[in-house]
C-alpha cells in the first residue's frame, strides 16, 4: 500500500510526465481564467494528443490541466463576483465581500492556500481510504444518496440568517430553488414541467447560467451605482499586503480547513452528487463555526472562513471524484467522462484492477493533482498582488470587461441565446434578493440538490417501497440531517445562556 | 517562365477540378454537450475527414445541445446555409419525435440531404451474471420480478424493456430516474437492480468484466451479439411486431449525419464519399479500435429508406406506439 503510494510518486517525478504536466497546467491556467472555454471542452480538444503518450504522462497532462482550472476559477469569483466555473460560486459570498472591503489579496491568499491544503488532504484521505473505497461506494445505494441530498438541503438552516424571520426567508429561498430544479422533462413519465413550450427549457435550467446571473449581475449593478472601484475608495497600499495574511488565516482556522477538505473528498467519492454540492455543504459547515449571532452575521459580509471552507472542498473533491471513474468506470462529471475516454485510449480498463494491480498508476493520478495544485498556487502567489490591484480600478472601466466575462461565460453553457436570458432573469432575481435581504445560498442549494433528491427518492420508493427507510446508513444520515437543522438553534440558546 | 508554368501547374488542378472545399471550414454540429458518444464520434471524424475531402478543408466540431437534439436538427434544416459546409449529427430517435408530433419539431427527416450514418447502435438487454437466467425461456419463467434500471422514457434503457414486458410478457419491473447509463451500471454492481438495457457499445466492457450477461437484442446487430434472440422475432402478433420494429428501426442509423435539404447534389456526393473513405481509413480504425468505438458507414440512401419506413406507418400503429414510447434523450 505505502509502497504503491511512493511508486506512484516516482512515476510522476520523471522528466517526461513533469513536462507534460507543466504544459497541462499552463493550458488549464488560461482556460480557468478565461470564460468561454470550459474545462470539459478543453479536455475533449486535448484528448487526441494523448494517443502517443504513456498512461502516466497522459494523465499528468490531462489531470494537471483539469486540477488547475478548479483553482483559478476561484480567482474571478473573489475579484469580480463572477464564478469561473459552477463549482467555484460559493467562494463569491465572502470572497467578493472581502474584496469590497479592500481585502482582495487576503481573500485570494486564503482561497489559494485552502485549495492547496484541500488538494493535499484530499489526496491523503484517498490514499488511506483506497482499501475500503469499493465497499464504501457500494454501500451508498439510491436511498443513501437521497438521504445525503437531504443532509445537504438541511444546511439551509445554517445558511439562513438567524431568527424566525431569517429562517423563514432561508427556507422560502430554498423552496424556490427546489421548484426551479423541477423545470424540464421529468425522468419518470417524460412529462415536460414548466417549459412553457420552449425547447430550451427541456433540459432544465443550466446551472452555470443561473449562478453567473444570480451572483455576478447584482455585483455589477452595485458597482455601477456606487460609481467607485470594487474596493471603494481605500488606498491601494492597504490591499497588496493581504495575500500572506490569507495564508495565515488558513492556519488560524486549520481544523476547519481540514474538516471542509474531508467533506469535499467524501462528496467527491459519491457518484452522482457533483462538485457544486461539496462546495456549498462546506460553506454551510463553515458558517456553523460562528460562535455567536454577531459572528454569524459576518458571514456573507466578508468572513475569511467563508472563503476557506469552499476553497478547501473545491480541490479536495477532485481526488475523490477520480474514484467512481477509476474503480467503477462511472464518471461523476463531464470532465471525468472525457477522462474515462482517455483511459480506454491508453488501454487501461477502469474497474477493481485499478485499485490493486494498477494501484501505482492510480496513485500517480492523485499525486498529479497534488503537484499541479502546489505549482499553481505558487505561481498564483507571484501574480496575486497584481491581480488584487484590479479591485482599485475605477468601476466604469471594469464593468464592460466583467460583462463580457459574464455573458460569454453563460453563453458557452449551451451556445444558445436562452443562456443569456436565464442569466439576465436570475440576475434580476438575485438583485432583488440582495436588496430585500434574502439569502441566495439556500436557493442555490435547493437548485443543485432538487433533481438529485427527486430522482433518488423515486428510485428508492419504486425499488424498495417503504423498506428503504430502515436501512442503517439511511437512519444515520437522518440523524445527521436532524443535527444539522438543530445546530444553529442549539448554538443560539447556548449563546443566550452565556 | 518555367517558374510560372510550374506555379500554374501546382495551383491550376485545384481550381480546374473545382475543388470547392479548398481553404474552407466545414462545421459538424453536434446536438449534445461534450462528453458523450455522439460528440466523441464527431470528433474522431473531424480529425480524419479532411484527408478524404478534395481540397482538404478544416473540419471543426460545434456543440449545440438542447431538447434532445431538436434544436440542432431545426438549425440544420432551416437556419444553416445549403452550402455543404454545415453537417449536423443528432439523436437517432428524431424520426420518432416527428412521428409522434412532438412540439417544436420543425424538420422533415426524409428531406434532409442524408450523408448517412457513421455507426449502427444495437440495443441489448443485459442482466447480472450471478442471476440464474441464461436464456429468453428461463427469463420468461422468472417468478420474481427482474428489476431493470433505466434513465427515463424515450431512452432505449426504458423503451426496450417496456416493450419486452408489455408484449413478450417478461416479468420485469422498470425503475427509472438514473442520471446516466453509467449510473445504472453502478446500481447493478451494488445489486440495487438486476439488469439494464442499452446500446451494446456502452455495455460491452461490463460484459467482458463478467458483471452482466447479454440475453436479448433488438433488430440491429453487431459482431459479438448476432446469436442473441431478437425481440420482434418473438412477438406474439403482427401488431406487437410492428411496434417493436418501429422502436428499433432508427438504430440502423445510429449516428446520423445530414446536411441542409437544399444542399447541391455534388457536395452531398463528395461528403458521402469522404465519410465512406474516412471510416475505412486505417488510421481512424486504429484509433477507434483503441477507444472501442465501432464505426460502420451506412449510406445516405439507406438512411432515407429507414426514415420513410418509420414515417409511413399506418395511423393505428402510430397511436398504439405512442401509448408506450415517448420521444426523449
Amino acid at each position: 500500500m505505502i509502497e504503491a503510494l511512493f511508486e506512484g510518486l516516482f512515476l510522476v517525478l520523471q522528466w517526461k510526465p513533469l513536462a507534460f504536466m507543466a504544459l497541462g497546467i499552463l493550458l488549464g491556467f488560461w482556460v480557468g481564467l478565461l470564460p468561454g472555454l470550459g474545462g470539459a471542452t478543453t479536455l475533449a480538444l486535448m484528448l487526441p494528443f494523448v494517443y502517443a503518450m504513456q498512461p502516466v504522462e497522459a494523465f499528468a497532462f490531462l489531470l494537471g490541466m483539469h486540477a488547475v482550472a478548479a483553482t483559478t476559477g476561484d480567482i474571478t469569483s473573489v475579484l469580480f463576483g463572477v464564478p469561473g466555473e459552477a463549482a467555484s460560486a460559493a467562494t463569491i459570498l465572502d470572497g467578493h465581500a472581502m474584496a469590497k472591503k479592500g481585502e482582495a489579496g487576503r481573500a485570494l491568499g486564503a482561497a489559494l492556500a485552502s485549495s492547496l491544503i484541500g488538494a493535499i488532504v484530499g489526496a491523503f484521505a484517498l490514499a488511506i481510504a483506497i482499501p475500503i473505497v469499493r465497499p464504501l461506494v457500494l454501500t451508498f445505494g439510491s436511498p443513501e444518496l437521497f438521504m445525503l441530498a437531504i443532509v445537504g438541503i438541511a444546511f439551509i438552516a445554517s445558511l439562513s440568517a438567524p431568527g424566525p424571520r431569517g429562517m423563514l426567508r432561508g427556507f422560502l429561498a430554498g423552496g424556490l430553488g427546489l421548484l426551479c430544479a423541477t423545470i424540464g422533462q421529468d425522468p419518470q413519465a417524460g412529462i415536460a414541467r414548466y417549459t412553457f413550450d420552449m425547447l430550451y427549457l427541456w433540459q432544465g435550467l443550466d446551472l452555470v447560467a443561473v449562478l453567473v446571473g444570480i451572483f455576478a449581475i447584482p455585483e455589477i449593478i452595485d458597482l455601477a451605482i456606487r460609481r467607485s472601484s470594487i474596493a471603494g475608495s481605500l488606498p491601494a497600499g492597504r490591499i497588496s499586503k493581504g495575500a500572506f495574511e490569507g495564508v495565515k488565516d488558513t492556519f488560524r482556522h486549520f481544523w476547519l480547513t481540514i474538516r471542509c477538505s474531508l467533506i469535499g473528498t467524501f462528496i467527491g467519492i459519491m457518484p452522482g452528487m457533483g462538485g457544486t454540492v461539496a462546495q456549498w455543504m462546506a460553506y454551510g459547515h463553515a458558517t456553523q463555526s460562528a460562535r455567536s449571532a454577531e459572528e454569524r452575521k459576518g458571514f456573507g459580509a466578508g468572513d475569511v472562513r467563508g472563503v476557506l471552507g469552499p476553497g478547501a472542498a473545491n480541490n479536495s473533491k477532485e481526488g475523490g471524484s477520480l474514484i467512481p471513474t477509476i474503480a467503477f468506470g462511472v464518471p461523476g462529471s463531464t470532465a471525468m467522462a472525457i477522462l474515462l475516454g482517455g483511459f480506454f485510449l491508453l488501454g487501461l480498463v477502469p474497474g477493481p484492477d485499478m485499485l490493486t494491480k494498477h494501484l501505482p498508476v492510480t496513485f500517480s493520478m492523485v499525486w498529479t493533482i497534488v503537484i499541479a495544485n502546489v505549482v499553481t498556487v505558487l505561481a498564483c502567489f507571484l501574480l496575486l498582488d497584481h491581480l488584487a490591484k484590479l479591485t482599485t480600478v475605477r468601476g466604469t472601466l471594469l464593468i464592460p470587461a466583467i460583462l463580457v466575462l459574464v455573458f460569454i461565460g453563460s453563453y458557452t453553457s449551451n451556445n444558445h441565446y436562452g443562456d443569456i436570458l436565464v442569466t439576465l432573469l436570475f440576475g434580476g432575481i438575485g438583485y432583488l434578493m440582495v436588496i430585500g435581504g434574502w439569502p441566495r445560498a439556500p436557493f442555490v442549494l435547493g437548485l443543485v440538490l432538487g433533481k438529485i433528491a427527486e430522482n433518488y427518492l423515486y428510485i428508492s420508493v419504486a425499488r424498495y417501497e417503504a423498506a428503504w427507510l430502515t436501512r442503517p446508513v439511511v437512519l444515520i444520515l437522518f440523524v445527521i440531517a436532524l443535527a444539522v437543522i438543530a445546530y444553529p438553534f442549539l448554538q443560539r440558546r447556548k449563546a443566550a445562556h452565556a | 517562365m518555367r517558374l510560372v508554368v510550374l506555379l500554374l501547374a501546382a495551383v491550376l488542378p485545384g481550381i480546374a477540378l473545382g475543388q470547392y472545399y479548398a481553404g474552407k471550414t466545414v462545421t459538424i454540429i453536434v446536438g449534445y454537450k461534450t462528453g458523450g458518444g455522439y460528440d466523441a464520434t464527431a470528433r474522431v471524424l473531424a480529425r480524419h475527414l479532411p484527408k478524404h475531402i478534395p481540397g482538404k478543408p478544416n473540419v471543426i466540431v460545434q456543440n449545440m445541445p438542447g431538447a434532445n437534439s431538436i434544436i440542432a436538427a431545426n438549425h440544420a434544416y432551416a437556419v444553416a446555409k445549403p452550402d455543404g459546409l454545415t453537417i449536423a449529427t443528432f439523436n437517432r430517435n428524431l424520426p420518432i419525435a416527428q412521428l409522434t408530433k412532438v412540439d417544436g419539431v420543425k424538420f422533415d427527416m426524409t428531406k434532409f440531404a442524408w450523408i448517412g450514418s457513421a455507426a449502427t447502435e444495437s440495443t441489448i438487454l443485459a442482466i447480472r451474471a450471478d442471476l440464474p437466467y441464461k436464456s429468453f425461456e428461463e427469463l420468461k419463467k422468472a417468478d420474481k420480478p427482474i428489476v431493470i434500471g433505466a434513465t427515463g422514457p424515450g431512452a432505449n434503457t426504458y423503451d426496450f424493456p417496456l416493450l419486452l414486458k408489455e408484449f413478450l410478457g417478461l416479468n420485469l419491473k422498470i425503475v427509472s430516474g438514473y442520471q446516466s447509463s453509467a449510473d445504472i451500471m453502478l446500481a447493478i454492481e451494488r445489486k440495487e437492480v438486476d439488469g439494464r438495457a442499452g446500446s451494446y457499445s456502452s455495455i460491452v466492457r461490463f460484459i467482458e468484466r463478467g458483471l452482466v450477461r447479454p440475453v436479448m437484442r433488438a433488430r440491429a446487430s453487431e459482431p459479438g451479439i448476432e446469436q442473441l434472440p431478437v425481440d420482434e422475432n418473438l412477438a406474439p402478433n403482427a401488431r406487437a411486431k410492428a411496434i417493436m420494429a418501429l422502436r428499433s428501426a432508427p438504430e440502423v442509423v445510429g449516428r446520423p449525419y445530414v446536411m441542409h435539404p437544399g444542399t447541391p447534389a455534388e457536395h452531398l456526393k463528395t461528403m458521402r464519399g469522404a465519410f465512406a473513405a474516412a471510416i475505412k481509413d486505417p488510421e481512424l480504425i486504429a484509433e477507434t479500435k483503441k477507444a472501442r468505438m465501432e464505426l460502420d458507414f451506412v449510406d445516405g440512401d439507406v438512411a432515407v429508406k429507414v426514415m420513410q419506413e418509420v414515417l409511413s406507418q399506418p395511423k393505428d400503429i402510430v397511436e398504439e406506439f405512442s401509448k408506450y414510447v415517448k420521444f426523449g434523450e
